[in-house]
C-alpha cells in the first residue's frame, strides 16, 4: 500500500504542477507582445463553422503583425477548444484573462456560450468580441457586440419579401431550433407583423431541438400551410447548425421552389450549401452584415488573402468560403486595434474609451462604426439570394449602415 | 395560329388591330393581339433595371398566345439562359453563353459572337424570377422539342395560372399544336380547370370537376374559396356540384396525407433499422455495447465520398454510380475498421462488457477526431445522382421523394441479406450457435473467436452500409455518427437482444410512434414521448420485444 | 467463472472492522491530507483566483466521480445517466441564486422576461432559502433516482441494460430540458448569478469559500462513503457487485441494497451540482448530454474503479488535463483523453491504482454479456 500511496501523491502534485503551467509555456517573449484569445470551438457540434473563426482571428493578427503591430507590440493569438461545451467556454475565458492575461477576447457563436463568457468578462473587466448577429435585448460594457441585433438586420429583409419586388408575402411558417435566439427574432417579428395589422392565424410557428435532421413531415406541413389561402406564404427559417442543409435537402426534394415559398434563411451561410446541390434552391434568401458576393476591392483583397492564408498555414477549411461571422470577426481584431493605437493602450478601460468615433472600412464594402452610446457596431445589410454555386448572389444592400437597435421595440 | 404562312399571319393580324381600332375595344383587347415580340426590346429589357426585366418577362408571358414561333424560341432562348445563368450583360446589351461563367457568347440580338469580359450576371430578384420561370414555362409549352419539356412547361403553367392573364388561350394554342396524346388529355384537363370562372355554369361545373381530378390541399383551398361565390347561394345545380368536388377532393387529400405518413414513418425507420442493425447483431453475439457504432456509419459515407472521388478522376462520366460503387467499399471500409477494433482493443475484453464500452468510447472520440484533423469538419460535398434527388407526386399531396425511397430501399435489401447470411451461410449458423449458447458451440469445434471477429466485422460493415444509405439525406461530417447512437441502441434493446426481426419491429414502431406524435407535439416531444415509452417498457420487460432463443 | 477471482485479494478485508475502519486505507488517508493542505495553501497563500476556481471545480468533480464509483465500482451498476443528478443539483442551485438575486435586486431574471412571464413561476417559492434549496436538490434527486431505480431493479434490470437505459434517462432529460417550454431556460440555461449569500459572485472571498466548501464536502463525502463501504454493508455490495445471485440464494435481498445505494449515490451527485453552478456560473442542458455522463465513468475507470480514492485521482487528473490542454493544446486534447482510456482499459485494468481485485467480474458476463 505504501509506494501506492506515494505514487498517487506524486501524482496529484505533478497535476498541480500541470495546473500552473500555461503561465510558464512563454515566458520568454510574453514582455514584448500583447496576446489575444480565442474562444471558438474546433470540436463538438460547431465545429463545422465556428473553427474557421480561429484561423481568421490569426490571419488578421499576422496582418497587424506584418505591419509593425499594434502599439509597438507584436501580437500574439493564443486559441483554445472549447469543445462546444458552453462551460468551458467560461472556463478557458477566465483561464485567458486571469493567467493569460489577453488584452481582448475574440469568441462565442451560439448565444449560450456568449451568456456563459458574460459573468466571467464583466467580473474581470475583460473584452469579448462577439462575431455573431443574435438575439439583441443585450447590452454589456464588457462586449463589442460586432454583428447586428434583429431589429436592424432581420426586419429589413422581412420587408423586402413582404415589398412588391419580393413576392408580396402575407403569410409565414416560423420554423426555428428551440433555444433563444429563434425564439427571440420569431417574437419581435410576431410583434412586427402585429403593428402592420397582420392578423395571428396569418402566421404559424414551429420548433426542433438543435441538430434535428429529420424534415419530412415539417415540409409537408409547409406545403399544407401554403396551399392554403390568404396570400403568398414565407418560411422564417431560423434553424441552426446541421439542420440548415438537412432542412434545405427535403424542402427541395419535395418539390417546392423559391418561387413558391421562399425561404428566409437567417443563418444561413455560404458555408451550409456546402454540401448540397444548389441549383433546386435558387432564389432562397438569407441576410446578413457581410456576403462573399460583396462588391469591392477591399473584399477581393480579403477574399484573396484568406485563399492564400488556408493554402500557406494548410488550414483545413475551404479556401473559397467565406461566410459573415468570418469577416466580422476579422473586422473585431481591426477595430480592436484601431481602438488600442487610438488609446495608446491596452488596458481594457481605456479601449473601451476609445470605441467612441471608431471608424473603419471592411471588408463589407461599408465603413464600420462605433458611437460612445453602447457597443454596438454600425454595419450595412445584406439581402443574399442562393445561386447554383452554393453561394450567394446580392440581391439587396442597404444604402448605408444603419445605427444599430440592441433592444427592439417589438418584442 | 402559329402554323400560319408569315403574310396570312400579317393579314389576319392587320385585320385583328382594323378591327379593334374600328370597335374600340378596350386596351387589354389590343394587348391580346400583340405585335410580335420585339425581340431587341427584349434582349435590352433583361439587361436593364430589375423592372424592366421583369415588365420583359411578363410581356413574353402576354404576348405568348399570338407571338410567332420564333419569337417564342427566341424570348425562350434569353429566359432559360437567365434561368441558367448564361446571360451576361455588357453594358445593356445581353449575351447568350454556352455554360454559366463563359468567357464569350452570342449577341442574343444580333447573333454575332461576343466577348463576354467584364460582363454582369444580372441576379433575379423573387418577383423577377417567379415571371421568368413562368415565360420559359409557357414558351416550354409552345415550342418544348420534347414531351418531357413541353408537359414540365405545362406544370408550371398550372402552378402559376394566377399570374398568367391569358391562360386559356396559351393552353388552346398548345393543344391544336400537340401531337403526344397523353399529354393534350393534360392539357385539355387543364383548360377545363382554367374555365373555373366562366360565365357558363355548366363550363364552371365542368372545371370543378377537373380540379377535383387533380386532389391537392391546393385544390381544396381553390374550391372552397368558392362557397363564398354568389353561384353557390343561387344555383342549386353548381352547389351540388362544389359540394360533391370538394368532398372528393377532402377524401383524396386525407388518403394522400395517410399515404404521406406511412412513408414518412417507413423512411424514417429503415434509417433507424441501417443505424441499428449491425449493433444488433454485435450486441447479441459478444453483448458489447459498441460506442462507435455512430462513428463507423461516419466511416461508411466518408468511403462513399472517396468513390465519389475516384470516379470523379477516373471516370467523370459514369459519376451518377458512385453511390452503387461506393456499398462494397462502404461495407469493406467499416468492416476494415471494426476488425481493427476487435482485434486490437475488444478481444481482450470480452470479459468485461462495461470497460469495453469505454474502450468503444474512446474509440469513437478517436475516429471522430482523426476525421476532422484529416477531412476538416465541414459538410462533405456530395454530388447527388438524379435517382436520389427530387420527388415525384404520387397521390393527392403525397411526393415520393427519391432518396428516402434510396434509404427503404436499401433497408429491406440489407434486411434481405442479412437474414440469408443469418440464415443460410455457414457463417450465419456459427453466430447463431454462438449467440446462443457460447460454451456448447465452442466445444463443438466451432471457434468462437473467429466467429466473434468476423460477426464484428460483419456488423460494422452494416454500420458502413447505413452511411451509404444517409448520405443523400443527411449531412456528412466527422460528428454525424453521435446523433444515432441513444436511438439505434433503444431500437436493439426494445427489439430483443439478438433477433434482427425484433430490430426490425422495434425500428418500425420508434420511427411510426415519432412520425404519428410529431405533428400533434412538435418533434421534441414526440421523442421525449416515445423514449420515455421505451425506458418504461423496458424496466416491465428487460428482454425487449422478442426474446431470442438462447441459454444462459 | 475463472478461479483468479477467488484467489485474489479483495479491496476491502473481509473481517469486520473496528469503527475507524477508513484510517486502515492509505490513499484515503493521503488525499485527506491533500486536501487539508489545499485548504491551508487557499487561506494562507492566496492564490490566483483561477487556480482557486479551478481547484474548486476539481474537488466538484471528484465528488461527483466518487458517486459514481460507490454504484459502479462497489455494486457493479454503470450509471450512464449520472448527469441528470448532478444537473438535478446544478439546476435547483442556480433556481436559487436567481431568486436570490430576484429579491435582492428586482431584476428578474433573462429567461423570464424572455418567456414574457412576469415573475418566478409559483414552483419557484422558498427557494430563497438556501437550506430549503440544498434540501430540495437532494430531496428531488434522490425521489428521481428511487422512482427510476425501483422500477429497474425489481425487474432485474442489469448490466448493459441499465447502462443503457440510464442513457436513454438522461438523454430524455436533456431534450426536455433545451425546450424552452420546460422553462428553466431551455437552452441557455440558467446563467449571470451576481450574489452569494450577498455577496458579490467573483469576488476573491466568494470564490475562496466556494472552493473550500467543496474541497470540506469532498473530504465529508469520501469519510461517509468509507465508513459506508468498509462496513457489513460495504460487504454486502461487494458480495451483490460479485455474484447477485448467489446472494439472493443465500437469503439476502439486494433491492433494498441497490435501492438505497442508488438513492445515495444519485444525492452526492445532486450536492456536487450544487456546489459546480456558483463556481462556473452557468447550468445548461449541456450536463445533460450523454456524453457527459460517459465522461463520468471514464474518470473513475482511469484512476481506478472500486476505490474511492482512485475516483478522486480520476477526475483530478483527467479535468486538469482538460482544462489544462482545451487551451494549450486544443488539437491534441482528444487523442490524448482516448489514448489514455485504451490504454488504461487494456494495460491497466483498474486505473492508474494497479489493483488487480476486478479483474473478473463473474455477474456481469452472466447478466450482460450474453453467455
Amino acid at each position: 500500500m505504501g509506494p501506492m500511496a506515494e505514487f498517487t501523491r506524486r501524482g496529484l502534485i505533478g497535476t498541480a504542477a500541470a495546473l500552473a503551467a500555461p503561465a510558464l509555456i512563454r515566458p520568454a517573449w510574453a514582455a514584448e507582445t500583447v496576446k489575444l484569445g480565442c474562444l471558438f470551438s474546433s470540436s463538438g457540434t460547431m465545429a463545422n463553422i465556428e473553427g474557421r473563426l480561429n484561423y481568421v482571428v490569426r490571419m488578421a493578427a499576422d496582418q497587424l503583425n506584418a505591419k509593425g503591430g499594434v502599439n509597438g507590440r507584436q501580437v500574439e493569438v493564443v486559441t483554445s477548444d472549447p469543445a462546444s461545451d458552453w462551460p468551458l467556454y467560461a472556463q478557458i475565458g477566465r483561464q485567458m484573462l486571469q493567467q493569460e492575461k489577453v488584452a481582448a477576447l475574440f469568441g462565442c457563436w451560439t448565444s449560450v456560450s456568449r451568456k456563459s463568457v458574460l459573468p466571467v468578462v464583466e467580473q474581470n473587466d475583460g473584452l469579448l468580441f462577439y462575431p455573431l448577429h443574435f438575439e439583441g435585448e443585450e447590452n454589456s460594457k464588457n462586449v463589442v457586440y460586432v454583428n447586428s441585433p434583429p431589429a436592424s438586420s432581420v426586419l429589413p429583409a422581412v420587408d423586402y419579401l413582404m415589398g412588391s419586388e419580393g413576392v408580396s408575402a402575407k403569410r409565414f411558417f416560423m420554423i426555428g431550433s428551440d433555444y433563444v435566439w429563434p425564439r427571440t427574432i420569431n417574437k419581435i417579428l410576431k410583434g412586427y407583423w402585429a403593428s402592420k395589422g397582420i392578423a395571428e392565424s396569418a402566421w404559424r410557428e414551429e420548433y426542433v431541438p438543435l441538430g434535428f435532421s429529420n424534415f419530412q413531415t415539417l415540409v409537408n406541413q409547409i406545403r399544407t400551410f401554403a396551399a392554403q389561402p390568404g396570400g403568398q406564404p414565407i418560411v422564417v427559417l431560423t434553424v441552426v447548425g446541421s439542420s440548415i442543409p438537412d432542412f434545405l435537402r427535403e424542402f427541395a426534394n419535395q418539390g417546392i421552389l423559391a418561387t413558391d415559398v421562399p425561404i428566409l434563411g437567417l443563418d444561413m451561410v455560404e458555408a451550409d450549401l456546402e454540401g448540397l446541390d444548389t441549383t433546386k434552391l435558387i432564389g432562397h434568401l438569407n441576410c446578413w452584415a457581410y456576403l462573399q458576393a460583396a462588391k469591392g476591392e477591399r473584399n477581393a483583397a480579403f477574399l484573396s488573402d484568406w485563399a492564400a492564408y488556408v493554402k500557406a498555414k494548410n488550414v483545413p477549411f475551404s479556401a473559397d468560403t467565406v461566410i459573415d461571422p468570418m469577416v466580422s470577426a476579422y473586422d473585431s481584431v481591426q477595430l480592436w486595434a484601431l481602438a488600442a493605437a487610438k488609446a495608446k493602450s491596452f488596458a481594457v478601460p481605456e479601449v473601451r474609451k476609445a470605441f467612441a468615433g471608431l471608424s473603419y472600412e471592411g471588408p463589407s464594402g461599408y465603413t464600420l462604426t462605433m458611437t460612445g452610446e453602447n457597443n454596438y457596431v454600425s454595419r450595412g445589410i445584406f439581402i443574399g439570394s442562393v445561386n447554383e454555386k452554393r453561394g450567394f448572389d446580392v440581391l439587396w444592400q442597404s444604402p448605408d449602415a444603419p445605427k444599430p437597435v440592441p433592444f427592439s421595440p417589438y418584442g | 395560329m402559329a402554323e400560319l404562312p408569315q403574310p396570312v399571319s400579317f393579314l389576319v393580324r392587320g385585320v385583328r388591330v382594323a378591327l379593334a381600332l374600328i370597335l374600340m375595344v378596350s386596351a387589354s383587347m389590343a394587348q391580346a393581339a400583340a405585335d410580335p415580340i420585339d425581340r431587341s426590346a427584349l434582349a435590352r429589357a433583361v439587361c436593364s433595371d430589375g423592372a424592366g426585366l421583369a415588365r420583359g418577362a411578363d410581356d413574353v408571358v402576354r404576348s405568348a398566345a399570338t407571338a410567332s414561333a420564333d419569337d417564342l424560341a427566341f424570348s425562350g432562348s434569353i429566359l432559360r439562359a437567365l434561368l441558367d445563368r448564361r446571360l451576361a450583360c455588357v453594358g445593356d446589351t445581353s449575351v447568350l453563353l454556352d455554360r454559366p461563367g463563359g468567357s464569350e457568347g452570342r449577341d442574343a440580338a444580333t447573333g454575332a459572337t461576343r466577348s463576354a469580359a467584364g460582363a454582369r450576371s444580372p441576379v433575379l430578384g423573387l418577383r423577377q424570377r417567379g415571371l421568368v420561370e413562368t415565360g420559359a414555362g409557357v414558351v416550354a409549352l409552345l415550342t418544348g422539342a420534347s414531351t418531357a419539356q413541353r408537359s414540365a412547361g405545362l406544370a408550371t403553367l398550372e402552378r402559376r395560372a394566377a399570374a398568367v392573364p391569358e391562360a386559356d388561350t396559351i393552353l388552346e394554342r398548345a393543344r391544336a399544336a400537340e401531337t403526344d396524346a397523353v399529354l393534350r388529355a393534360a392539357i385539355v384537363q387543364a383548360m377545363q380547370a382554367a374555365a373555373l370562372n366562366a360565365p357558363e355554369p355548366a363550363r364552371r361545373r365542368a372545371a370543378i370537376g377537373a380540379i377535383a381530378d387533380a386532389p391537392s390541399s391546393a385544390a381544396r383551398s381553390r374550391l372552397a374559396s368558392l362557397r363564398t361565390d354568389p353561384a353557390y347561394a343561387a344555383d342549386p345545380a353548381f352547389k351540388a356540384a362544389l359540394d360533391a368536388g370538394i368532398a372528393r377532393v377532402e377524401r383524396a387529400v386525407t388518403i394522400g396525407d395517410g399515404l404521406a405518413l406511412s412513408y414518412n414513418a417507413l423512411s424514417f425507420a429503415s434509417i433507424l433499422f441501417m443505424a441499428a442493425v449491425g449493433l444488433a447483431i454485435i450486441f447479441g453475439l459478444m453483448g458489447v455495447i459498441n460506442l462507435a457504432q455512430g462513428e463507423l456509419i461516419m466511416v461508411g459515407a466518408y468511403a462513399a465520398y472517396g468513390v465519389q472521388e475516384a470516379f470523379r478522376m477516373v471516370a467523370p462520366g459514369l459519376i451518377d454510380l458512385y453511390l452503387v460503387a461506393a456499398i462494397p467499399v462502404a461495407f469493406l471500409a467499416s468492416a476494415g475498421v471494426g476488425i481493427v477494433v476487435e482485434a486490437l482493443i475488444l478481444r481482450h475484453l470480452y470479459r468485461r462488457p462495461l470497460m469495453s464500452l469505454l474502450a468503444t468510447w474512446a474509440v469513437s472520440l478517436f475516429l471522430i477526431n482523426l476525421v476532422r484533423v484529416v477531412f476538416g469538419s465541414q459538410n462533405l460535398q456530395f454530388g447527388m445522382p438524379s435517382y436520389v434527388s427530387g420527388g415525384v407526386p404520387l397521390y393527392a399531396d403525397f411526393i415520393v421523394t427519391w432518396n428516402r425511397l434510396f434509404a427503404i430501399a436499401f433497408a429491406a435489401v440489407t434486411l434481405a441479406a442479412t437474414l440469408l447470411i443469418l440464415k443460410r451461410t455457414p457463417l450465419g449458423l456459427d453466430i447463431r450457435a454462438v449467440t446462443q449458447n457460447r460454451d456448447m458451440a465452442g466445444a463443438l469445434g466451432i471457434r468462437t473467436r473467429r466467429v466473434d471477429r468476423l460477426a464484428f466485422g460483419f456488423g460494422s460493415g452494416l454500420a458502413g452500409l447505413a452511411g451509404v444509405a444517409l448520405c443523400p439525406i443527411y449531412s456528412v461530417n466527422p460528428g454525424m455518427g453521435a446523433t444515432f447512437i441513444v436511438d439505434s441502441f433503444m431500437v436493439v434493446v426494445l427489439g430483443g437482444v439478438g433477433t434482427v426481426v425484433g430490430t426490425v419491429v422495434a425500428a418500425l414502431g420508434i420511427g411510426g410512434a415519432n412520425v404519428l406524435i410529431e405533428p400533434f407535439y412538435g418533434a421534441v416531444a414526440a421523442k421525449v414521448i416515445v423514449l420515455v415509452g421505451i425506458i418504461v417498457f423496458l424496466q416491465r420487460r428487460p428482454e425487449g420485444l422478442f426474446v431470442a432463443r438462447r441459454r444462459r | 467463472m475463472s478461479g483468479a477471482a477467488d484467489s485474489l485479494p479483495s479491496p476491502v478485508n473481509a473481517r469486520p472492522r473496528r469503527s475507524a475502519a477508513w484510517l486502515h486505507e492509505p490513499l484515503l488517508v493521503g488525499i485527506l491530507l491533500l486536501i487539508l493542505a489545499a485548504c491551508l495553501v487557499l487561506v494562507g497563500l492566496k492564490p490566483a483566483p483561477y487556480v482557486v476556481n479551478t481547484i474548486g471545480q476539481l474537488a466538484v468533480f471528484a465528488i461527483l466521480a466518487v458517486s459514481l464509483d460507490l454504484i459502479w465500482g462497489y455494486l457493479g451498476i454503470l450509471s450512464l445517466g449520472h448527469g441528470l443528478f448532478f444537473a438535478i443539483g446544478g439546476y435547483v442551485c442556480a433556481m436559487h441564486l436567481l431568486s436570490h438575486a430576484f429579491s435582492a435586486t428586482g431584476v428578474a431574471p433573462d429567461f423570464v422576461q424572455f418567456m414574457g412571464w412576469k415573475t418566478l413561476p409559483a414552483y419557484w417559492a422558498g427557494l430563497t432559502n438556501a437550506p430549503y434549496a440544498l434540501f430540495l436538490a437532494m430531496a428531488l434527486s434522490g425521489a428521481v433516482a428511487f422512482v427510476f431505480g425501483f422500477a429497474s431493479f425489481r425487474s432485474r434490470v442489469n448490466g448493459v441494460y441499465f447502462s443503457i437505459i440510464s442513457q436513454a434517462l438522461v438523454y430524455v432529460a436533456m431534450l426536455l430540458m433545451f425546450r424552452n417550454d420546460t422553462g428553466l431556460g431551455g437552452n441557455n440555461g440558467m446563467t449571470g448569478f451576481p450574489l452569494l449569500f450577498g455577496y458579490p459572485m467573483g469576488s476573491a472571498a466568494v470564490t475562496t469559500g466556494l472552493a473550500l466548501a467543496s474541497l470540506g464536502a469532498l473530504a465529508a463525502v469520501l469519510v461517509g462513503t468509507r465508513a459506508l463501504v468498509a462496513g457489513r454493508i460495504g460487504r454486502r455490495m461487494l458480495a451483490c457487485r460479485d455474484d447477485e445471485t448467489r446472494l439472493r440464494t443465500l437469503g439476502y435481498g439486494t433491492t433494498r441494497l441497490k435501492l438505497g445505494i442508488w438513492c445515495l449515490s444519485a444525492m452526492i451527485a445532486a450536492l456536487a451540482g450544487v456546489l459546480y453552478v456558483p463556481q462556473v456560473g452557468i447550468i445548461n442542458p449541456r450536463v445533460l448530454a450523454p456524453d457527459l455522463s460517459i465522461e463520468i465513468a471514464v474518470w473513475v475507470a482511469i484512476g481506478g474503479m472500486g476505490r474511492l480514492g482512485g475516483a478522486v485521482i480520476g477526475a483530478v487528473a483527467v479535468n486538469a488535463l482538460k482544462f489544462w490542454l482545451s487551451a494549450a493544446m486544443p488539437e491534441a486534447w482528444p487523442f490524448i483523453l482516448s489514448g489514455l482510456v485504451l490504454v488504461v482499459v487494456l494495460a491497466l485494468p483498474n486505473g492508474l491504482l494497479d489493483f488487480a481485485s476486478l479483474r473478473t467480474k463473474p455477474t456481469w458476463l452472466r447478466n450482460g454479456g450474453g453467455r
